[in-house]
């Protein structure tokens, strides 16, 4: 089942979620209604899954960085959120959507126990401009079933980032870089 | 509501869910990591064609790896059988994965109940990529459900390696050819 609004309003009071700032203003239906970070990370070379990704990091002026089709980008949530009790599911909304604009690639979930701000793979259908600080997506909180289990307890990848990560999915591939 | 990590081991055990094979240190806080399989289909007509058959040809990927190229739709499998007759299990990519500029799904992450096989994956890079066998890919979830359950009995029941769409064979009275 879904948080409303009230729902997650009260579970921040509460200190079963956290969203860093929180502002009330943005809390929508079912969502919080996050805001992109200014920070971006160009990736226009070959990737190998085996090798850290090569990049360029540049901080999304005021007045706004147009996104190129095929080229990736990694940009990051301006808020960090987190719950040991829920699970957590990132999405763009329907206005970034109508910009051509898709905000991760098809990895939305955020595990019981994570507190990030989260990293986004940010691809652009059409040459689209974007802005630091705009509203970008929607988080939802899920009600999970069964004995809980914190990502904080996996020892896994990503625990604690506070910017934008690349993937290292190298450090699980036999033979790739450490 | 959505899984815990405990619940998807104790469900497997039970066999309210079944992952074959399944390894526990392939479980999260809230889903299974699935791993890539050895075969790629990719259709080898220059137009897809929704309501006919469209002809393939498979890749198997070497140990070395492949380059999968942007532009390029492959058809991938998960190693795993997975499948419920209880829960139902979505499908997304590893956040790693993501960041990698792959695609792992298009716009289809929910299965049905009573489906077990091999998922199809489709994969879409943003940028050449190289992927290798048995990289753990992608993860499904498992979400609680309301009201009486009437079991798929589908298309693509008991799925061995990557599935091409068949469309086509829903096509009735529309003058496609079937």
């Amino acid at each position: 089942m879904i948080l409303t609004a009230g729902a997650i309003a009260a579970a921040v009071a509460a200190h079963e979620i956290a969203i860093d700032p929180f502002d009330p203003g943005r809390l929508s239906t079912n969502a919080y209604d996050w805001r992109l970070g200014e920070t971006l990370r160009t990736c226009d070379g070959d990737l190998d899954a085996a090798a850290p990704t090569p990049f360029t990091e540049t901080r999304i002026p005021t007045g706004g960085l147009v996104l190129e089709p095929s080229v990736l980008y990694l940009g990051v949530t301006l808020e960090r959120t987190g719950s040991e009790r829920y699970a957590q599911m990132l999405n763009g909304d329907r206005t970034t959507g109508a910009l051509g604009i898709w905000v991760h690639v098809s990895a939305p979930l955020g595990h019981a126990g994570h507190a990030i701000r989260w990293t986004l793979e940010i691809r652009a259908a059409r040459p689209v401009r974007i802005y630091p600080g705009m509203t970008f997506g929607k988080l939802v909180f899920l009600q999970t079933f069964g004995a809980p289990a914190s990502y904080q307890q996996h020892g896994l990848k990503y625990t604690a980032t506070d910017g934008i990560d690349i993937s290292r999915l190298y450090e699980e591939i036999p033979g790739g870089a450490t | 509501m959505i899984l815990t990590g405990p619940e998807i081991t104790a469900a497997h055990q039970d066999g309210r869910l079944r992952i074959d094979p399944f390894e526990p240190g392939q479980v999260n806080p809230n889903s299974y990591n699935v791993r890539l399989g050895p075969t790629l289909l990719t259709y080898t007509e220059p137009v897809i064609d929704a309501h006919r058959p469209n002809p393939t040809t498979a890749t198997r990927i070497g140990p070395a790896g492949y380059v999968l190229r942007p532009g390029e739709l492959y058809l991938g499998h998960t190693l795993e059988e997975v499948g419920s007759d209880t829960f139902v299990p979505l499908l997304f990519g590893r956040s790693s994965v993501g960041r990698l500029g792959l695609f792992v799904e298009i716009t289809a992450p929910i299965g049905d109940i009573g489906f077990h096989g091999q998922w199809t994956l489709m994969l879409s890079p943003t940028r050449p990529l190289k992927v290798y066998p048995g990289m753990k890919i992608g993860q499904i979830m498992f979400f609680v459900s309301v009201g009486p359950v009437d079991l798929y009995t589908g298309k693509y029941q008991a799925a061995t390696g990557p599935q091409p769409s068949r469309y086509w064979r829903d096509q009735t009275g529309t003058g496609a050819v079937a």
